[in-house]
């Protein structure tokens, strides 16, 4: 790993402080990790214990490791002999893992008995590049959910095939009664893949190479936008809530669905799970994706052939039979195990479930199918809208594919890099010091030595908690990364940046593109926000002192929720066929608009939610600086024959100024990165067209093939372009102050 | 220039009633001070002659129009206000121009009337200041000017000079008698301060509790007050009072015995209880045991140099008298001492409802 030696030594530090936390009492023989929780983590101990009475030589040591952290800590923790001997993991990271030299590969032999319990595909999904990683322990799929009460009221049986599926679905379609025969997240491709399997489709080529654009992958996509479209069985914009709703309230009859939402649906709801339909099309059996939950033994603990074997041991029972009953029976897990199934607390549905995994396609475990996501996705959303067709949507899917897989530019010598480096800080140090000497700047320091001492610990805490991360953001900026390797490329991403060198300048996805909708979202907030902050804050001035507490209230409480949740209800506002705004709109005999079908009704709808979150700080701003405007003057005004736009124009607005500014100022700096209201509420849609910088900057680090460099050079452009601004206004700011 | 007249003016803010039918003529070129104790409703009387509130009832006419519903910007008038309320974040200059600016008058005419007014008020220098780099004496002159410079028909003064310190006050009131001398603009000036209304004002008008008490001269009201109420405002220290019998053409109370001016005496007074008031200034001290009208005990004396207050206890009630500093040399503190007052300056209120019993003699 090539990486620059301060930056190395940093990012140490903190992979140092995250991991010597998990600090051991006694020398146990084999650590065990797990994120579980409730129901699963009690079962989890159990095993432990059995294992424990059958084995008394060797001892356990469990530790719940938090689900957000596990991967980071797993990955820092385990080079270093800080890290767990045997650990429980979905398997999608295992090639990644097994690359890093994080697994140690397992000997099938050895694990005979249990593998011959567990069905083919899923053992599968714990192989890569020929070896097996890991053992299947429980799997979670999508499968399909039916209303059983609405199917007798059909006189019905649950479907077979997808003809059978959508023949019942129209049957029980009333789009006017709000009733739909079929619900589930159609644009989200993981929900989507049983189809997609199903019809054929495939993701990489024959020698495993990721490809998208192969010709049955068009077919589910044209199955389904012909459900969406045609059909009318499914409601548009239909997102994981409303299906839960429709479905929950009876006006859904068939729901795609994974095990947890078998916790999510109340006792009173009447339902049954079946695999996924068999496709008529083809006479195959839908295949989603199956996430296989498995156990790993870690290179920790091949330090011994004593640890080894008991690693060995442990992981071989945990997803050995008599676990798997424990897990089944006590914490509700559809098991991988297909005997220990029957004894599951639910067991209809776990044995569905366990039938859709078997015929279930396992997730991919390369590390760069990571950035199919974002492609697909979007592919998937153009061919449900219509705008392109499945072919063509997948053609560009790829495309973007082939750029977010695109081999990082190449290593330079970070010396010339170093030196610059060097000089510039070997200038700045003598100037630095020029100027001390100049301003005899030591001398005074020593006379206010105590005031220094008051401020480090403000000053040491900012300096760790911001600059460092800055600097170390900002250094990585430099680096390329792919899978688990930085190397040094200098001011490649910034050149691939601000040449468009990935797409041309009007490329949705290009810096300039982007920067141009970012900047026309501050501006159009901005101004939203000052505009009805400051009209409102008019309108209330008068009663606001008698009604003060109203008021407030009233304020604080939109403020009290969370934004997200804020722009989740927005979004469900915004929704098709469910949203009250398209209710609003029918009511008044208008056509209902599709919000996120267009880049200008999709960009509406951002900027409504966040007008609504960002209005009322402007007002209380406005509110405050009203209060300080004595009456006196609006009354001299009035007095010297200015009319009512005359005062606000001449008086009043004026004398909000010094208040106003550095609120437009904070306001704008927080809309610019206002990373919440763009990924939830458009999601960037349509086609990428109303991202903003910074949920750019995200979806290269974490959604288009892990480029991490690449989204910290956008992370910089966005602190340059904030930094110009608010320099420029600070510098106007000045100038008003002092005459002013 | 222009008459003003209020005639049933009320005003009520929700349940209080402020302003209780007032009656006012201010004649042309007149000034005009309202006065009276805070609360009284002098300013919403003001504000309401600027438009700037309305009247519940009655109206309200500036030259002969009523102005009930008439912008303040179409009354011609102009307003100083006891803050100034100059524009922070403009200058002088600007301040001054503002009405004209507004009213979409051409800048060389601006420039030429705020330099009049600049010059008239001694503020040249100052055009080009913004308000916070004055002191308190350059804003008045400032806020003044910003009145002057639209030659209203009335100039409306709310409380001018109670933010300035008491000697600037003294010069600003020579200066405002002496350009409204000049100018000759009728002006209402609101104040609570008795010094200013009687040194300032051609007619006084006291209100108190919304209610006019009495309208007239400076003189009129001090020699004759019309109540009880006028009489104790204006004055200080203020009339000395004791309650008193009016019996067989004199007037009784304890240590007091004084004859009655039967010519000066209200038509149809009768004999019964009455309050007695007397100036400080109005005692003299009997020197020497001769037999006086006034007998009271001296309570604490305050030598000033050229005069000495001494505060007595007649009957119940405490007095103020202004003794020559030499004769009040021989007084001690709890000592008897015996005054006199001229019949004449003794003034009589009726016990009910205070009423001044004595009217001013006709011009004979």
């Amino acid at each position: 790993m090539r990486f620059g030696r301060p930056a190395a030594a940093l990012l140490a530090l903190f992979a140092l402080a995250g991991t010597t936390g998990c600090g051991r009492v006694a020398e146990p023989d084999v650590v065990l990790w797990h994120a579980y929780r409730g129901a699963e983590a009690e079962a989890l101990v159990e095993v432990v214990h059995a294992f424990e009475e059958r084995h008394p030589e060797v001892v356990v040591e469990v530790v719940p490791v938090p689900y957000q952290a596990y991967a980071n800590k797993l990955t820092s923790g385990v080079p270093r002999g800080n890290g767990p001997d045997v650990f429980l993991f979905a398997q999608e990271r295992i090639g990644a893992w097994a690359d890093a030299g994080i697994l140690h590969a397992l000997e099938p032999t050895q694990h005979r008995a249990v593998l011959e319990a567990l069905p083919g595909g899923v053992v599968d999904a714990c192989r890569y590049d020929g070896e097996l990683w890991g053992l299947p322990v429980a799997t979670k799929t999508t499968a399909l959910f039916y209303r059983s009460d609405r199917l007798d009221e059909l006189g019905a049986e649950p479907p077979e095939t997808t003809d059978d599926l959508v023949a019942l679905a129209a049957r029980f379609t009333d789009a006017s009664a709000g009733r739909f025969g079929l619900v589930y997240p159609v644009g989200d491709f993981y929900f989507h893949s049983g189809w997609f399997f199903g019809f054929g489709g495939t993701l990489s080529d024959a020698d495993g190479t990721p490809r998208l654009d192969a010709p049955s992958n068009a077919n589910s996509f044209a199955f389904v936008a012909d459900l969406l479209n045609e059909r009318r069985v499914v409601p548009r914009d239909c997102d994981y809530g409303v299906a839960k709703d429709l479905f929950a309230r009876g006006d859904a009859l068939f729901a795609v669905n994974g095990p947890w939402f078998l916790g999510e649906l109340g006792d009173d709801v009447p339902f049954g799970v079946v695999p996924l339909p068999r496709i008529s099309a083809t006479n195959t059996p839908a295949s989603p994706f199956v996430t296989v939950e498995s156990v790993l033994v870690s290179s920790q603990a091949a330090r011994s052939p004593e640890a080894l074997a008991a690693a060995t041991l442990l992981a071989d029972f945990i997803a050995g039979p008599e676990s798997s009953v424990i897990r089944a029976e006590r914490g509700g897990q559809v098991v991988a195990d297909r005997t220990a199934a029957l004894s599951a607390r639910e067991p209809a549905a776990s044995a569905a479930f366990g039938a859709a995994a078997a015929a279930g396609t396992p997730m991919p475990n390369a590390p760069e199918m990571t950035a199919i996501w974002e492609p697909l996705n979007r592919a998937l959303d153009q061919t449900l809208r219509g705008s392109r067709t499945a072919e063509a949507a997948l053609v560009d899917a790829d495309a973007d594919l082939r750029r977010a897989l695109a081999p990082p530019p190449p290593p330079t010598s970070p010396l010339p890099y170093e030196v610059a480096f060097g000089l510039v800080l070997v200038a700045a140090a003598g100037l630095a010091v020029r100027r001390s000497r100049r301003t005899a700047l030591l001398a005074r320091m020593r006379t206010s030595r105590l005031a220094y001492l008051y401020v480090a610990p403000a000053a040491i805490a900012s300096g760790l908690l911001i600059f460092l991360p800055f600097i170390v953001g900002a250094s990585l900026s430099l680096y390329a990364h792919e899978q688990g390797e930085f190397s040094f490329v200098g001011f490649a991403n910034f050149l691939n940046i601000l040449l468009a060198r990935d797409f041309g300048l009007t490329h949705p996805q290009s810096f300039y593109f982007t920067l141009v909708v970012t900047v026309a979202w501050t501006a159009a907030n901005v101004v939203l926000h000052v505009s009805i902050g400051l009209a409102l804050a008019l309108a209330l001035r008068d009663s606001w002192v008698r009604l003060r507490g109203v008021y407030r209230v009233l304020l604080i409480v939109p403020w009290a929720v969370p934004n997200y949740i804020t722009a989740l209800i927005w979004k469900s506002m915004f929704n098709f066929s469910f949203g009250s705004i398209n209710g609003v709109l029918r009511w008044l005999g208008a056509t209902p608009v599709d919000w996120f079908s267009k880049w200008s009704t999709a960009f509406a709808a951002n900027v409504a939610t966040n007008t609504w979150l960002g209005f009322p700080f402007m007002m209380v701003v406005s509110l405050g600086a009203l209060q300080s405007i004595p009456r006196d003057l609006e009354d001299a005004a009035e007095v010297d024959g200015a009319s009512r736009w005359q005062r606000f124009r001449h008086i009043t607005l004026p004398l909000l100024r010094p208040a106003l500014v550095p609120a437009v100022v904070l306001g704008t700096v927080w809309t610019f990165n206002m990373f919440n209201i763009i990924y939830l509420v458009s999601g960037g849609g349509p086609d990428a067209s109303t991202d903003i910088l910074i949920t750019e900057a995200y979806r290269w680090a974490f959604e288009r093939g892990e480029r991490y460099g690449y989204a910290a050079a956008y992370g910089v452009l966005i602190f340059g372009v904030l930094l110009i601004y608010t320099w420029a206004t600070s510098g106007r700011r000045a100038t008003e102050l002092t005459d002013g | 220039m222009a008459s003003v007249s209020l005639s049933g003016v009320h005003k009520r803010f929700g349940d209080t009633h402020v302003v209780r039918g007032v009656d006012l003529d201010i004649a042309d070129g007149e000034f005009l001070v309202l006065v009276g104790s805070s609360g009284c409703g002098k300013s919403t009387l003001l504000r309401m002659l600027a438009g700037l509130e309305q009247p519940s009832s009655g109206s309200i006419a500036i030259g002969g129009r009523v102005v009930n519903d008439v912008a303040p910007r179409d009354r011609d008038i102009a307003m100083v206000f006891q803050s100034y309320a100059l524009y922070p974040h403009m200058t002088v200059r600007e301040n001054m121009g503002f009405g004209l600016k507004v009213r979409g008058a051409a800048a060389p005419e601006i420039d030429a009337a705020v330099a009049d007014a600049a010059r008239v008020l001694d503020i040249v220098h100052l055009l080009d200041r913004k308000p916070k780099e004055m002191s308190g004496g350059q804003r008045q002159r400032v806020a003044m000017g910003r009145a002057l410079v639209r030659k209203p028909k009335v100039f409306l003064f709310d409380e001018p000079l109670s933010n300035l310190d008491a000697s600037l006050r003294g010069q600003m009131r020579v200066e405002l008698k002496r350009l409204h001398a000049k100018l000759g603009v009728t002006t209402v000036y609101v104040t609570h301060d008795q010094v200013e209304a009687m040194t300032l004002a051609d007619r006084i008008a006291l209100l108190d509790k919304g209610v006019v008490q009495q309208v007239g001269t400076p003189a009129e009201l001090y020699d004759w007050p019309a109540n009880r109420f006028t009489a104790r405002f204006l004055g200080s220290p203020g009339m000395n009072f004791v309650e008193a019998e009016l019996r067989d053409g004199r007037v009784f109370a304890p240590g007091v015995d004084v004859p009655v001016v039967a010519e000066l005496l209200a038509e149809g007074t009768t004999d019964g209880p009455v309050w007695i008031g007397v100036r400080p200034h109005d005692l003299r001290l009997e020197v020497g045991g001769a037999a006086g009208a006034i007998e009271a005990e001296v309570d604490v004396l305050e030598p000033m140099g050229w005069e000495t207050h001494a505060h007595l206890r007649v009957g119940d009630a405490r007095w103020t008298a202004r003794f020559d500093a030499a004769d009040a040399a021989s007084l001690t503190p709890r000592g008897r001492v015996r005054c006199s007052v001229a019949p004449r300056s003794a003034r009589l209120f009726a016990r009910d409802d205070e009423r001044a019993l004595y009217r001013a003699p006709g011009p004979t």
